[in-house]
């Protein structure tokens, strides 16, 4: 009486199309994929009608603007903004639509109004890498650090340190990140002058050449110490109480009870038994966490005049550059989406159940 | 407390599990939760012994005393534990953690009930079982690998499948299935289930039976079985032992504890059991809720639910002692008891003829 | 006396005793957990600085050239600021903006989220998929960023359009977290059996379902109050709302007018971000405690 019913691994006979297609279509990491491109779609053109349909229509705003400072006729002025927020006016507004969503996959995001010349593209490879440094190590240390933090205070509950921990934790998750960024430029650069400031400003020092030199990289990781070391202060505390909790609820399950019961040795059991296991949820957590931290980088990186695409944005919106707003507010969603369908990818290959769509 | 329970036989002259005067128990809030209390029993060579009793009686403690893997909270007062494999003698409550390790799974292996979660969800059965292997074995990978597909097909699954598999692709019996063979991977001597067949179904429940029929013929190895289910204990025991309040009530061959139960629990335990050809009037629950394990009753423990309780009985807890060969009982009215026994055996017997 | 007076007098007696009963529990609840009470003090307090204390404590309105940057006196308490002004003063007129927005926008999102999440969960189907498909592209668009974007297109110079908006772009999370608790309530045991015993919509929805999700709904309540609080101030901070009096304004005159670079000026930036630190402190807490108010386990009928 043997029988086994794990999936099938060979394609039946009939109509083996429709199964590869069904096979295909459930698969998780195929779905996140036509989701993300989808949020893309939406998000284009959730700009577009906004800066086109609202009362304060910026195209209108700028050739008034032309008329009125620089005396150019009002067709003079439709061309000259036309060119710039690369779009047809004259083209009913589908057909603008479509050009848009064109010139966007051509990667043309039309051209900044007050830098005159400058392609936003340009502009904006210019400024985003700074970000996704500062960002990117500032969530790498913040994540290893608390999920190591979090693991280790769920094994030492009874510590004394724990609840003390547990609460500086729970009170840094709940402070808005540029406040914390406030805070630590205010004390640790200004009251008790621990950090110099003043030349931690920019991303980097007018001096250095840029290069895969130890000097140009101690260069920028001294320029974006402050700003990375608010995005850990900031996001820590959640990585924290998360692992903390993950852990604990890990270490009740049967498994480990098991895995002790067969002799396997702590190290072991930590690692690839708890472990593994703890810290998926908050892979699915990365994931959201990151949209906030790009999103705050606006702030951030304006308090410590970090010279990252959160600055630019900041600098656009005060200028009223539409077309550059515009450009800087998509290339971020579409990092944070692009980041989230990676963090997908991850929790896929580290959660196997969820790699083909559906179980026994 | 030592009792000389057993007449010794060749057989049982040097059993592989002997167990002396154990007490756990573990502190709540309330109070002391007095789990295991004074527990004696020998576990003989090739035998397979059953633990009964009802929810909360601290069978599932015992086994997991047995192995030392009790939570943090519960502790083990006082007793002795003694494991004896060819020749050499081993203090299992001395060992220190490492060696207990070692002890895990190689000499004395407990499957716990239900297998549903009893495996990380993230590796493959290959991984598991080759992390117990290398837990303790000096065996090569392909021979861990050969040995495990061995007793994959044994368990009657389909190895090569099932090996790659995560726990996720199999069914709950499956899984069961494959921790049976997990179990007698390192060929222990002794086996501790716990509640085996509970989390299954019917079907499965016999399949896995059947199996367990099977390995204990042919592999040989000592068997504690942890259950509140008597059928199961029909089917597989050799020896049964009622639990009740922490403590061994009855122990002694099947037959005997079916047929001549000596002890007013055991008894009840059975007539609550219905039969095929049992009449409904025969079904006899036994009356009340076992005891406060923090504020236990005085005397015996199981007074206040025994229709036979004499003042004696609310005064002074009997001990376990031999009642006949090799049948040792704790109660002081066995004889009534066991007069009670036959009148219903008897009746059962007119029923079953009457239907015919 | 007739019949009726008379009873409507017990009536009211009985009215004015249930409701002292009511906050007497409810005060009783409240103090289970410490942190939780604490936050709730704190939360109270602000109101109240807020809200009774423009009324006791006059606007800083003098400028007082030569008390630039002072520390903390007798006669300002905080402080004062780059024209003299007194911080405390404004500390006190400053919050009011910030707790009606961040209640406002706190009440619509969480309305919004239940009204969807539910009838999301409830009716299910297309609806159901529809939105939840809507849901989970709109959270992936960073939030911030947005509303910087929308605030130079529309004019967000009041309170209540700041709340709107900021309800709408925020509705995702809340529809996920309460579609999320609906579900898992419509499978109870105690539902399904209401259900069966055909106790009618109405019913199952307000004496079945609802009372075991408050908990849940003032949990995120507060949170999409923090979240307000965050993009009120996070906006005015970079100054693209033309708000007036406000923490958020203290903090952006202290930015743009260097206080922040100077050890005098220190009570000028510190002052209001303690302030809108400590408040976001107390409504994180008060959750706490109001997790264990509306747990239906605790309250004793």
């Amino acid at each position: 009486m043997s029988s086994t019913t794990a999936v099938p691994r060979t394609a039946p006979q009939r109509a083996p199309v429709l199964y590869w297609i069904r096979r295909i279509t459930s698969n998780f990491l195929v779905r996140r994929l036509a989701k993300a491109l989808f949020t893309v779609w939406f998000v284009t053109s959730l700009i577009f009608f906004l800066v086109r349909l609202m009362p304060s229509n910026p195209v209108e705003v700028y050739i008034n603007e032309l008329i009125m400072y620089y005396s150019l006729t009002y067709d003079q002025a439709r061309d000259q903004a036309a060119s710039l927020f690369a779009i047809d006016l004259d083209a009913p507004l589908h057909k603008q639509y479509f050009e848009y969503m064109g010139q966007l996959l051509h990667g043309n995001l039309g051209t900044s109004l007050r830098s005159p010349g400058t392609p936003v593209m340009k502009i904006i490879v210019a400024f985003l890498p700074w970000t996704i440094f500062s960002v990117g190590i500032g969530l790498l240390v913040s994540f290893t650090l608390g999920v190591g933090l979090g693991m280790l205070m769920a094994y030492k509950r009874e510590a004394l340190w724990e609840p003390i921990l547990s609460g500086a934790a729970s009170m840094l998750s709940s402070i808005p990140s540029y406040i914390i960024g406030i805070v630590l430029l205010v004390y640790l650069g200004v009251y008790w002058g621990l950090v110099p400031i003043h030349q931690m400003r920019g991303s980097r020092s007018p001096g250095i050449q840029p290069g895969f030199t130890p000097a140009f990289i101690a260069d920028i990781f001294f320029h974006a110490a402050m700003p990375i070391a608010t995005y850990v202060l900031a996001t820590i505390g959640t990585w924290i109480l998360s692992m903390k909790s993950s852990t604990m609820s890990t270490l009740g399950e049967d498994y480990i009870t098991v895995a002790r019961a067969r002799g396997l040795s702590e190290t072991r059991i930590t690692t690839a038994y708890v472990g593994r296991n703890a810290m998926l949820p908050l892979v699915t957590e990365l994931a959201i966490n990151l949209g906030f931290v790009v999103g705050g980088s606006i702030l951030i990186e304006s308090i410590f005049v970090y010279q990252g695409i959160g600055f630019r944005l900041l600098q656009a919106l005060n200028t009223r550059d539409y077309p550059l707003m515009q450009g800087i507010f998509l290339i971020i969603t579409i990092s944070v989406i692009f980041s989230n369908l990676l963090a997908d990818f991850v929790y896929s290959w580290l959660d196997p159940r969820i790699r083909i769509g559906g179980g026994e | 407390m030592k009792n000389d329970i057993l007449n010794q036989s060749v057989s049982q002259k040097s059993p592989p599990l002997s167990v002396q005067d154990l007490w756990v128990e573990y502190k709540i809030e309330r109070g002391m939760v007095k789990a295991v209390r004074g527990v004696n029993f020998d576990l003989r060579k090739g035998e397979s012994l059953s633990l009964i009793g009802e929810s909360g009686c601290g069978k599932t403690t015992l086994g997991l005393a047995l192995i030392r893997l009790l939570v943090k909270a519960a502790t083990i007062r006082q007793g002795q534990i003694t494991y004896r494999r060819d020749g050499r003698t081993t203090d299992v409550l001395a060992l220190k953690e490492r060696d207990m390790r070692y002890f895990r799974w190689r000499e004395c292996a407990m499957v716990f009930q239900s297998a549903l979660n009893a495996f990380n969800p993230v590796l493959r059965i290959w991984d598991q079982i080759y992390d117990t292997i290398k837990a303790h074995d000096g065996m090569s990978r392909d021979q861990a690998r050969e040995s495990a597909l061995r007793l994959l097909g044994y368990v009657q699954l389909d190895p090569e499948r099932v090996i790659d598999a995560y726990p996720h692709e199999l069914s709950g019996g499956m899984r069961q299935r494959v921790l049976l063979a997990m179990s007698l991977l390192l060929d222990p001597q002794i086996l501790i289930l716990d509640e085996p067949t509970t989390a299954l179904d019917i079907l499965t429940q016999r399949t896995i039976l059947d199996l367990m029929k099977r390995l204990k013929a042919e592999m040989g190895f000592s068997m504690i079985f942890i259950s509140h289910d008597l059928s199961i204990a029909a089917e597989l025991a050799d020896r049964v032992a009622t639990m009740y309040a922490g403590g061994i009530v009855e122990l002694g061959p099947v037959n005997d504890i079916f047929y001549r139960p000596a002890h007013p629990y055991t008894l009840g335990l059975i007539r609550a059991v219905p039969t095929v050809t049992g009449e409904f009037e025969d079904l006899v629950s036994i009356p009340g809720s076992p005891p406060d394990l923090i504020d236990l009753p005085s005397g015996c423990t199981f007074h206040p639910r025994c229709p036979y309780t004499t003042d004696r009985c609310r005064a002074e807890e009997p001990v376990l002692t031999l009642y006949e060969e090799d049948h040792a009982v704790a109660c002081f009215h066995s004889d009534q008891v066991r007069r009670e026994a036959d009148v219903m055996w008897k009746q059962q017997d007119h029923h079953a003829a009457g239907d015919m | 006396m007739t019949e009726t007076t008379v009873r409507g007098t017990r009536t009211t007696f009985h009215w004015i005793g249930g409701l002292f009963l009511a906050l007497g529990t409810f005060l009783k609840n409240m103090s289970r957990n410490k942190i939780g009470f604490l936050g709730f003090l704190m939360f109270i307090g602000f109101v109240l600085l807020t809200t009774v204390g423009p009324k006791l404590v006059p606007e800083a309105n003098r400028a007082d050239l030569t008390a630039i940057y002072q520390p903390p006196s007798r006669e300002h308490p905080m402080g004062t600021d780059s024209q003299g002004k007194d911080i405390w003063a404004q500390i006190v007129h400053g919050g009011l903006d910030i707790l009606e927005m961040a209640l406002l926008t706190g009440v619509i999102s969480t309305f919004i989220g239940i009204t969807l999440g539910s009838l999301s969960a409830i009716i299910g189907g297309r609806l159901d998929s529809f939105l939840t498909t809507l849901a989970d592209v709109w959270l992936t668009i960073p939030r911030f960023p947005l509303l910087a974007v929308l605030a130079t297109l529309i004019q967000l110079n009041s309170v209540v359009m700041l709340a709107l908006i900021l309800s709408v772009l925020s509705w995702a999370g809340l529809y996920r977290a309460i579609r999320a608790q609906v579900f898992s309530l419509k499978e109870r045991d105690y539902v399904e059996a209401a259900v069966a015993l055909d106790m009618g919509l109405r019913h199952i929805i307000f004496s079945e379902i609802m009372p075991n999700m408050m908990s849940y709904i003032a949990i995120s309540f507060t949170f999409s109050m923090t979240a307000a609080i965050y993009a009120q101030v996070g906006l005015v901070f970079l100054g693209l709302v033309p708000l007036t009096r406000n923490w958020g304004v203290m903090i952006n005159l202290a930015w743009t007018q260097g206080a922040i670079f100077f050890r005098d000026s220190v009570y000028f930036i510190m002052m209001p971000v303690t302030a809108i630190a400590l408040f976001q402190l107390s409504i994180v807490w008060m959750s706490r405690s109001l997790e264990e108010v509306f747990n239906p386990r605790l309250r004793s009928r």
